[in-house]
């Protein structure tokens, strides 16, 4: 598959109006104004993590060398010119991943290490996830805590697993242990949450002021509301009220912002585009985009969903890539399931590249933040949770040093790893779910 | 487990009955009671289960807090407003639960908050027609592998392709509408080899004629069709409201071009089978600009030197003579005005007004009656609103402010006072009113329901099964089909079903669309003629236009208009089993799959999903064997051999084995993808065996009530918004027992649900 230049802004990006037609959206978007030239002295740190399904042919993912290494994998082989800042982990596992719904676990289980009830019903029950813990902190300061956000618009039905709810395998995100965040996939809607649906400052202001008055008032419907029902119905009153909370906080933040930094005015994205590909590199530009104005300083990204069918004609594989990934140890198979790694890891490294090409501060948004890719699951032939593919890239400001890989001798647990994230993003804990310590070794040698 | 004392333990009895009554109990392949037998112990244990049941019913607790779903947002808002919003750009997929994606609602994060309250904003806009905050665009994207070679249902007779938008324009005004031709990966429109004729329809009469010609030769660079469809752009002067625009090509009388490759029916892609004629990328709306200086359609037409059109004059002139408050929200929402004598309006009147349009919008939403306190922030809003921005912006702002309320984005049911915890009550007929509209219609009561609910009325059997029947004849019963039977048999997962092009090359979203009209078509003529629910499995007729009769093998079928056909005694294509679009989604992109088709029967038809598999499954063998590639029952046969697998493979595999003479896209085949010969000797859990789909056809109907039970239970699960558990078990049997009585026809089902324990009471907290 051939993309042509232009084709994705003039045809399927930008249908905007009057005369900024024809410029491409990044362009036009890049704030003159941005607050990164006011926070300079003060690095931002910031958090991104983006799954891909269905693990790895771990052979042709993992480096040969360990330590400091001059060559990636033949599957990470996208990622070298960005070597210096990326970062390889190997035979980090998830024990509370291994259940009866492996692909559910798969996918909830990797940002919270947390083990899911196993119930169809509303009555979830898993744990709060790194990203979330981390926008708790990090999030307080811009007007969206944090992005969850994907490429899969259909809410698949009856495909889920084995008495999972599906909520544990669409959703990435969980703000607490019984509240999944749900993943948008529509670029157009992204981008209207991350900058409104367009119009002057002045009638945005206003705008947020409605919503704001509304939501005073639901404050005081939802505490009648609490009075009319029993205990156990309260509970979920409350949950209602720390969302409203939430967004009036949102709000004020917007306001605020939009005193500092006028967000100039945008075109927006005018659909989902019809190739994948396409619409993964307009989700990684908005990621950018997201990042550069200082919306937002934590984002999930699903690049596909456990138990994916989607086929890659584009790259010689034509099989879905569920039936793929159980390979068999056929080695045609794991030819493919390589191929997709591969192919997956090069739409990471356009994420990698633009964040790399984009100045913050005192250097490049990649700098200030940091990126991990990875999956829930390690063999996706035997549902494994153990040994599972891990890249970190960015964050040199946080002292992050790439061009290495860390292989373990045995399993440690990927908490170990969240828990080192959380700290470089400055929320300190002493523990994170089953984890045994901090990942030590990220330090750079000598510092 | 004491069987004489099977009343006192129903959870695990229910489980009992349930693997005898489907015959799973003794596994295949050992020593078996007499059918005589089997029925005997069945109908004992119901008996018991059933009397220890009636003396406690126990309705279950359906949750307080049900959240609106996307599909009834949309229907909500235009029930109230009738106004139609694409719901998909304004709120987040709901997530699924047993199966339905109104089951488990209940959680409500910071995210979904802000998204309600921008939709509110959005919808309270439109519905008013207030100025948008800047000109917008709305892009309609044609899918990428739409064959538009011929003509479409709805387009005008003579044209071919394109495509028909409806929406709604915010404001009157002048809007841009730009057409786009699709392209190849070179950046050349496809099919443009000789001149082309592109016509465009609003309401149904002609405003421009377009005419794109290949220029290709011209310039001498590669991207030379840069500009051919720059100029297929045209302001038009809108009033507001909903309006439908047409995009299509004047068909041309062509021979059918000469190939020396087999001719598919399916015309997009470049290299295999390239587009013959030009095709419609896209068609953009934006707007609204100043209507000065923008042409009015009647004076566009003066200047193009052509009379008005005689067809469609009338739906002209009386779109030109609407003004902006005549728009169809407008007059849902605006039920009184303002009495305005001399221009001058005073506020006392305004706020009579005001209120009365209020609380007629908050009953509706809230789908109750309303009181002075609903009302109190409403017009409180309403009236700081209209200070800064008039009558109109302060209705606005109590209309966002009611879509944004916690009553209307949430069903919520409270128990009774006074009432002692865990008891069963009887659910009040308000809340009745809303179970039975969003069930049958996935959306809000309409006035008729909620005053007879309001006074008392409905828990009426008489009464309640009027309503019924009343609600199923309505077009809103619509939702049953698309929400209801789009779920059920995993329809909606038709739109990410992309056959491999290489395998299926003839396979293009027309015969997507055209599977998915099929099955919709289908069940809502069982819906609405009433039929006996085994005709879901049996049918002898289905509906097909002649792409998909081609894709059948039905002779005599033309044109793209749907129509019933009735199919001969031996035809494999009777009933559901037989469609292409469930035969699609369990299917992979590149092979069928024995496994999902099993699994999608013992699911969705017999009601007994397999248990999931064991952890860590040891991999399969090799895929071949002494060098020679194994057929897929080959492959399936080494599933059954591993313990591990077989328990539950042994199940699944023989059902969907019997389905292998239907391919990925729902061909009938006797070859597999392997070459060789399909065998579809088949079997059922209850050890039955059997030859192809009419064999599993005939076999699932030798026991009618599984079926049926199934059925019910999806019915029920939708109706309730919860999972059916062990202690519902009664209330299904009853209502098979009385439908049963009544030839199994649809509405005895839904009577059944709606009657039902589960769906009349609750239990308290």
């Amino acid at each position: 598959m051939i993309i042509t230049r232009m084709a994705l802004p003039r045809r399927t990006f930008l249908h905007g109006v009057g005369a900024a037609l024809a410029l491409p959206l990044l362009d036009a978007m890049v704030p003159a104004m941005s607050a990164m030239a006011q926070t300079a002295a003060s690095p931002v740190r910031r958090l991104g993590f983006v799954y891909i399904p269905m693990g790895m042919n771990a052979a042709a993912w993992t480096p040969k060398a360990e330590g400091l290494i001059s060559e990636l994998s033949s599957s990470l082989g996208p990622l070298m010119p960005f070597l210096d800042q990326v970062t390889v982990v190997t035979n980090l596992e998830i024990r509370n991943a291994y259940t009866t719904g492996n692909h559910a676990s798969a996918n909830c289980a990797f940002l919270s290490c947390a083990r899911a009830k196993r119930t169809e019903g509303t009555d979830y029950q898993l744990g709060t996830t790194v990203d979330q813990m981390a926008a708790q902190a990090i999030g307080r300061d811009t007007p969206i805590p944090s992005l969850e956000i994907g490429t899969d618009l259909i809410a698949q039905v009856g495909n889920c697993d084995n008495g999972y709810a599906c909520a544990y395998q669409n959703n990435l995100s969980w703000s607490s242990p019984t509240t999944p965040l749900p993943t948008e996939a529509d670029p157009r809607v992204v981008f209207e949450r991350l900058f409104g649906d367009g119009g002057k400052p002045e009638r945005r202001r206003a705008e947020l002021r409605k919503s704001g008055s509304i939501l005073d008032w639901m404050t005081a419907d939802m505490a009648r509301l609490r009075r009319e029902l029993g205990p156990g119905d309260r509970t979920r009153v409350n949950e209602y009220l720390d969302s409203v909370r939430e967004v009036e906080r949102r709000i004020q933040k917007a306001e605020q912002q939009g005193d500092v930094t006028p967000v100039p005015d945008l075109e927006r994205p005018a659909n989902v585009p019809a190739v994948w590909e396409d619409h993964v590199k307009l989700m990684c530009d908005l990621q950018v985009l997201a990042l550069q104005t200082d919306m937002t300083r934590v984002i999930t990204f699903q690049l596909a969903r456990e138990t994916s069918t989607r086929t890659y004609p584009q790259i010689g594989v034509p099989e879905p890539h569920h039936p793929v990934s159980h390979h068999t140890n056929d080695p045609e198979k794991l030819a493919k399931l390589a191929r997709i790694n591969a192919y997956h890891v090069s739409l990471f490294a356009y994420l990698v590249g633009k964040l790399q090409a984009t100045p913050d501060g005192d250097g490049s948004l990649l700098d200030h933040t940091i990126y991990l890719l990875g999956s829930g699951m390690g063999n996706p032939d035997i549902h494994n949770h153990t040994n599972l593919p891990i890249v970190l890239a960015g964050g040199r400001t946080s002292k992050l040093r790439g061009g290495r890989h860390i292989r373990y001798e045995q399993p440690n647990p990927l908490a170990n790893l969240h828990l080192t994230l959380l700290d470089k993003v400055g929320v300190h804990l002493e523990s994170f779910v089953d984890s045994s310590g901090k990942v030590a070794d990220l330090e750079p040698l000598g510092v | 487990m004491d069987v004489g004392r099977a009343g006192e333990q129903p959870e695990s009895w229910e489980k009992v009955v349930r693997k005898l009554r489907r015959r799973m109990m003794p596994p295949p392949g050992r020593p078996r009671p007499d059918e005589a037998t089997y029925d005997a112990l069945v109908s004992y244990l119901e008996t018991s289960l059933d009397r220890s049941a009636a003396a406690s019913p126990h309705p279950g607790r359906t949750d307080t807090f049900h959240r609106l779903t996307r599909a009834e947002y949309q229907n909500a808002i235009r029930d109230l407003l009738a106004l139609d919003v694409d719901v998909s750009a304004l709120l987040p997929n709901d997530d699924v639960s047993h199966g339905f994606d109104n089951v488990g609602v209940g959680a409500f994060s910071p995210t979904l908050l802000e998204r309600y309250l921008a939709a509110a904003q959005k919808v309270s806009r439109l519905a008013v027609g207030s100025p948008p905050p800047s000109p917008a665009s709305y892009v309609v994207v044609l899918p990428a592998d739409l064959t538009q070679e011929d003509h479409f249902d709805g387009l005008p007779f003579g044209t071919r392709g394109g495509t028909m938008v409806r929406h709604t324009f915010p404001q009157d005004g002048g809007y841009d509408i730009q057409i786009r031709l699709s392209r190849d990966r070179n950046e050349n429109v496809e099919g443009l080899t000789e001149p082309h004729q592109v016509e465009l329809t609003l309401d149904g009469t002609r405003v421009q004629l377009f005419t794109v010609k290949p220029n290709r030769n011209q310039s001498g660079t590669y991207y030379a069709d840069e500009a051919v469809d720059k100029d297929l752009k045209i302001r038009v002067s809108m009033k507001a409201g909903p309006h439908e625009l047409g995009v299509a090509f004047l068909r041309k009388t062509f021979a059918l071009p000469e190939t020396e490759r087999q001719p598919y029916t399916a015309h997009f892609n470049m290299d295999r089978h390239p587009r013959i004629q030009p095709a419609v990328y896209s068609v953009s709306i934006a707007g609204p600009f100043d209507a000065a200086g923008t042409a009015d359609l009647s004076t566009f037409r003066q200047a193009q030197g052509r009379p008005e059109p005689s067809r469609g004059t009338t739906s002209s002139r009386s779109s030109q003579a609407r003004s902006s408050d005549d728009t169809p929200s407008r007059h849902r929402l605006f039920v009184c005005r303002p009495s305005s004598t001399g221009g001058a309006t005073s506020a006392s009147t305004d706020a009579a007004c005001a209120r009365t349009i209020v609380s007629t919008l908050a009953r509706r939403a809230y789908r109750r009656p309303v009181t002075d306190a609903d009302l109190e922030a409403p017009l409180a809003f309403y009236k700081e609103a209209r200070a800064d921005g008039g009558f109109d912006a302060g209705i606005e702002m109590a209309l966002r402010a009611i879509l944004a309320s916690t009553e209307f984005l949430f069903r919520i049911e409270r128990d009774p006072p006074n009432v002692a915890p865990n008891t069963a009550y009887r659910v009040s007929d308000v809340d009745l009113a809303s179970r039975l509209s969003f069930f049958l219609w996935s959306s809000v009561p309409d006035d008729e329901l909620l005053g007879l609910a309001i006074a008392g009325k409905l828990k009426q059997p008489a009464v309640m099964e009027q309503q019924v029947r009343r609600m199923l004849a309505d077009p809103r019963s619509h939702a049953l089909v698309t929400n209801f039977a789009g779920q059920w048999l995993y329809l909606r997962n038709l739109a990410a079903a992309n056959p491999d092009a290489r395998m299926f090359p003839d396979f293009d979203d027309n015969l997507r669309q055209g599977f998915r009209r099929e099955t919709e078509l289908f069940f809502e003529s069982i819906v609405k003629e009433d039929h006996n629910v085994l005709d879901l499995l049996r049918a002898n007729f289905t509906y097909v236009n002649e792409r998909l009769a081609r894709h059948y093998g039905i002779p005599n079928v033309y044109g793209s208009r749907f129509r019933r056909v009735t199919l001969p005694e031996d035809s494999v294509r009777g009933g559901l089993l037989g469609q292409g679009s469930v035969l699609t989604v369990t299917s992979y992109a590149n092979r069928t799959s024995p496994v999902l088709r099993g699994k999608w029967i013992l699911e969705n038809i017999l009601g007994s999903p397999p248990p999931p598999p064991p952890p860590n499954v040891p991999p399969l063998g090799d895929n071949t064997r002494g060098g020679k590639v194994l057929t897929m029952r080959e492959r399936m046969a080494q599933h059954r051999v591993n313990p591990a697998c077989s328990g539950c493979h042994q199940l699944m595999d023989p059902t969907g084995l019997s389905m292998e003479n239907f391919d990925a896209i729902g061909r009938w085949r006797t070859r597999s993808e392997a070459g060789t010969a399909v065998d579809s000797s088949g079997g059922l859990p209850d050890g039955s065996a059997f030859e192809g789909v009419a064999g599993l056809r005939k076999a699932l109907l030798a026991r009618p009530e599984l079926f049926v039970t199934t059925l019910t239970e999806k019915l029920l699960t939708y109706a309730l918004g919860r999972g059916v558990e062990y202690y519902d078990a009664r209330a299904v049997r009853t209502i098979m027992r009385d439908a049963r009585s009544n030839g199994y026809r649809f509405s005895s089902l839904v009577l059944g649900v709606v009657n039902s324990t589960p769906f009349q009471m609750r239990s308290s907290q």
